[in-house]
């Protein structure tokens, strides 16, 4: 019989050690709670201008279509880990399948259901992204008028291939594996928790996953106070990292570089676009990032130092206060858009997955390894860590990362001889 | 040649297309097309029953070439081959014509819609009609993975290759392993010395079987192909000769001190990184305990790791075993890794006190003492004087010396800084241009040690992935040469990007390297005598589908 392994999280680090074991003849579960594997990276969007600019995104498309073409990977979507118990070359999983509704070997992707969905203003049945794997619609039981009291039945009426089934309950799926990954991925950080910097309470401060969301769905951005293109426009760094009075005493690897991306993505578009960037420390290593770095101070300003405070003095008007370290007093600047680069912070649910799996969780609550440098084994034996629940990293390292767990799976069990 | 009989089955998607293109009239209007055999509509060509009734259709009625016109060939385009191969053809003998997506989705105007289909429908069949058949085979490889480099990159690799069961032999041109591991001081963030990490290493590698190492050795000449390669190998007098199915290359980075920049030469009191470990690693050197020691960097290489995390770690060493003064001037810490932020932390709260410049501090020599001038950013730009007993300036990163050998010897590309190039930084981190040759370590990124051995652990299974059954299945002649019109110019052995051609000097013709080639097609596209013939994307089928345009 063939080795098996669960992989928790389909994320691009979990896409990317179902694949290096599946090509080496494991079998793999790939188990994912949103009804796609994909990761937030999914809904990230492409930051080239003229050139590439190396953000990575297109890897996950790319990585989605290798899972595929294997067949050797079971995809348990809409699932979470319930229970585990045994040991390497013997756990026994117990997961929980959420329904779907739509059944993905039957749903064709043609869209007669969403088009024909009288929920408003969210249709309830929906693809959750054209990269979507399963390439399949879902519903959503919130918006959906069939479960909140309403007796409509168009899409499950209509839909040609009679794809979709509203009496479905939650199953239970028990599994027998012989090692565990695990790649729950990452909680980008509530910006909210920083309230002096006006995230919520401002129309015109945005984090940097708004901007990825906006940008991947409309193309571009706009104020969301008027709609015009923004003028002048501030990137406050290390929102949430390095930083650690709300615990998170570390760096979040990605920021500086998102942040620059979109900063020269803006101006591409908008070339009067002023862009400010406020800093601590730029993280500008990394093949080809430091020269991509001297492009943008030609166009870029950098300041160092975090602003403290940001008020509003109309919809339109951002008052920016931080540290002139050149006059050496407080300065105040106006701009019409904040941007803050927020960061990655371990997972809400990592502390219930770690009890789960009898796995220890590090200083800041990512997932702990054994000797604290980016290696995958935990302290339960036949038990991995991948991507950025181990601690922040960006596309290509969670990949990288994703692999090296996949290869030490190998070696564990091939050591063992199981 | 058999005759051509072409089966066309087209996908409604659930009644969906036809909504937008005109199916009855798109059939009724290719069974009229020459050697066109069948045209069948269906339901949900994705469906398991209709894929076995295509299966039924193409063995019943003799087709030997097929069309199917439906979703993206992203969605099934593999499964629809496979299908394809079940029925008996090859599995090149199949060409997609995406006519959701790219036609009946983005179309409402039924009447232009049809049309488009229709085109599209046609470019396949005229595509296919030209299309030659492409075996697989099986072809043995060395299961041997040769290592180049035996710092702790190398060793990582060798290592994961032998639990892996994989034959290893390790090169190293000094005469022991370890690399730079022999000269740090400390490994911060990691709590174990580079003394125990070696120890540890070292054992695995020399207790392991499958591990064959040898030291004061350097590669002399390469040749053949992946899977087969076949090294000489020079160690001392001798030369050996072996084969290998992979290569490995960690072969590490160099460190130049650059006195231009700087505009001051080492000594008296000015010493690099390098010596400064080197006095930390041998204490009998320190004659004196310096009072207080400055660390300057980013001021010729901004954008590297190595030189804040070689700060970081000998700050503290220092600050540890001296309790001296420690100033760190710098304008950016590169603090992107695991546990870097904590120990910047740790080491400013040991004391050490940092300055970040926006313009490059004066540094004097007076009186065998240094003095640093700085504008000190936190105090309004005060102008601060610190005076040093020691000041430890950094090195830029190199590629290592024979790099540039080994590039021409092995055929590999380097990148702008003259680190090897990887064939595609994002997507196959790892791997070279060339297939079957990987990159781990330093000598291709720049990256801290807990990314160094993930890159190793990549690089190792990489290898493993390739050549581990011993077997690799590879398409045989999906690019040929004609060697009637082959001139020899040499035109296409330039431009292949994966060192994939050879020369033929019985049939005075160009070869292509099937295991090599990965099919880009530029050898095909540049031949000033047309004499490549890329059997997808032939120059007669393009012609054709152009035609139908």
């Amino acid at each position: 019989m063939n080795k098996s392994v669960l992989v928790l999280g389909g994320g691009i680090a979990g896409v990317a050690s179902s694949l290096r074991l599946a090509v080496n003849g494991f079998k793999v579960y790939l188990v994912e709670r949103e009804p796609t594997i994909g990761g937030a990276a999914l809904f990230f969007c492409c930051k080239a201008t003229e050139a590439c600019n190396q953000c990575s995104v297109c890897l996950v498309p790319e990585k989605i279509a290798e899972i595929k073409a294997q067949p050797q990977i079971s995809l348990l979507t809409n699932s979470q880990v319930a229970e585990i118990s045994g040991q390497v070359g013997d756990f026994s999983v117990r997961l929980i399948q959420r329904p779907r509704f739509v059944d993905p070997e039957k749903c064709t992707a043609c869209g007669v259901c969403a088009e024909l969905c009288p929920s408003q203003p969210n249709k309830a049945i929906y693809l959750p992204s054209p990269q979507a794997l399963p390439y399949a619609y879902a519903i959503d039981k919130n918006n959906c008028l069939h479960f909140n009291g309403v007796e409509c039945n168009i899409c499950s009426q209509e839909c040609p291939f009679g794809a979709i089934d509203f009496d479905r309950s939650p199953e239970k799926i028990e599994l027998s594996v012989d090692a565990i990954i695990i790649a729950t991925g990452f909680d980008v950080f509530n910006a909210k928790e920083k309230g002096c910097l006006g995230y919520g309470r401002y129309t015109n401060v945005l984090t940097g996953l708004d901007l990825e969301m906006k940008f991947s769905t409309q193309g571009s951005i706009t104020l969301p106070s008027s709609g015009k293109a923004p003028q002048n426009v501030a990137f406050i760094q290390c929102v949430g990292s390095r930083d650690v009075h709300i615990g998170n005493g570390y760096c979040s690897q990605i920021c500086c570089k998102y942040a620059m991306r979109f900063a020269k993505l803006l101006q591409y578009q908008h070339p009067e676009t002023k862009i400010t960037i406020f800093y601590m420390d730029l993280q500008t290593a990394g093949k080809g990032f430091g020269e991509f770095y001297q492009q943008c101070k030609e166009t870029i300003r950098f300041v160092r130092g975090i602003p403290v405070e940001i008020s509003e003095i109309s919809p339109d008007e951002l008052e920016v206060k931080y540290e002139d370290f050149i006059e050496g007093k407080v300065a105040k600047e106006i701009f019409d858009l904040v941007i803050l680069s927020v960061g990655i912070t371990p997972r809400k649910d990592s502390s219930n997955i770690a009890r789960i799996l009898g796995i220890n969780l590090g200083e800041w609550g990512f997932f702990d390894t054994q000797d604290h440098l980016d290696s995958t084994e935990t302290n339960v034996e036949g038990i991995f860590v991948a991507g950025t629940c181990h601690g922040p990293k960006d596309i290509p390292e969670s990949i990288a990362h994703g692999a090296q767990a996949a290869s030490k799976v190998i070696q564990t069990l091939a050591a063992r001889g199981i | 040649m058999d005759e051509v009989k072409i089966g066309v089955f087209i996908c409604n998607c659930g009644d969906t297309i036809s909504k937008s293109v005109d199916l009855l009239d798109i059939r009724a209007r290719l069974e009229k097309l020459a050697d066109v055999a069948l045209v069948s509509i269906g339901h949900d060509l994705c469906s398991p029953q209709a894929q076995q009734a295509i299966r039924k259709d193409i063995i019943d009625n003799g087709i030997n070439r097929v069309v199917i016109a439906a979703c993206s060939p992203q969605l099934y385009g593999d499964a629809l081959a496979n299908l394809v191969e079940k029925a008996g053809l090859n599995r090149h003998l199949l060409s997609v014509a995406n006519i959701r997506e790219q036609c009946s989705w983005v179309h409402p105007d039924k009447d232009k819609a049809t049309k488009k289909a229709m085109v599209q429908i046609r470019m396949a069949v005229d595509k296919v009609r030209l299309q030659d058949v492409v075996e697989q085979a099986e072809v043995e490889v060395y299961k041997d993975v040769l290592v180049i480099g035996g710092g702790i990159v190398g060793m990582e690799v060798a290592i994961e290759l032998s639990n892996l069961n994989l034959r290893t032999t390790l090169i190293e041109k000094e005469a022991n392993l370890g690399g730079r591991l022999k000269q740090f001081a400390a490994l911060y963030p990691l709590q174990v010395t580079p003394e125990e990490m070696l120890t540890s290493r070292l054992k695995q590698v020399t207790g392991s079987e499958n591990i064959d190492v040898l030291t004061s050795a350097g590669l002399k000449d390469l040749s053949g192909e992946v899977g087969n390669f076949t090294a000489k190998i020079r160690k001392g007098n001798k030369e050996i000769s072996r084969n290998f199915g992979a290569i490995i290359l960690a072969t590490g980075y160099e460190t130049l001190f650059l006195d231009k920049v700087y505009g001051f030469e080492l000594g008296n009191n000015i010493i690099t990184q390098s010596q400064l470990e080197g006095m930390l690693k041998s204490p009998g050197e320190i004659k004196k305990i310096p009072q207080s020691v400055g660390f300057v960097f980013d001021i010729c290489d901004e954008h590297s790791r190595i030189s804040t995390l070689s700060t970081l770690r000998n700050a503290l060493v220092i600050k540890e075993r001296f309790g001296s003064e420690v100033y760190v001037l710098c304008r950016n810490l590169q603090v992107d890794g695991a546990g870097l932020e904590k120990l910047y932390q740790d080491v400013r709260n040991k004391g050490v006190i940092f300055f970040k410049f926006e313009r490059f501090p004066k540094i004097l020599r007076e009186n065998g003492k240094i003095n640093i001038q700085v504008e000190d950013l936190s105090m309004a730009r005060e102008q601060v004087m610190l005076s040093c007993n020691l000041l430890v300036v950094e090195e830029k990163v190199v590629p290592h010396q024979d790099f540039a050998t080994l590039e021409s010897m092995l055929n590999i590309g380097l990148g702008p800084r003259d680190f090897y190039q990887e064939d595609n930084v994002h997507l196959y981190p790892t791997s070279s241009t060339k297939s079957g040759i990987f990159f781990a370590g330093n000598c291709h990124q720049d990256l801290d040690l807990g990314r160094a051995l993930t890159d190793a652990s990549n690089a190792a299974s990489e290898a493993y992935q390739l050549i581990s059954s011993g077997k690799m299945r590879v398409e045989v002649e999906r690019v040929v040469v004609d060697p009637d019109k082959c001139a020899l110019c040499l035109t296409c052995l330039r431009f292949c990007p994966h060192d994939a051609i050879r020369i033929d000097y019985e049939k005075k013709a160009a070869h292509i390297l099937d295991l090599a080639c990965q099919g880009c097609g530029i050898c095909a596209a540049v031949c000033p005598a047309k004499a490549i013939k890329f059997k997808d994307w032939s120059d007669d089928q393009i012609l054709a589908e152009l035609e139908v345009v």
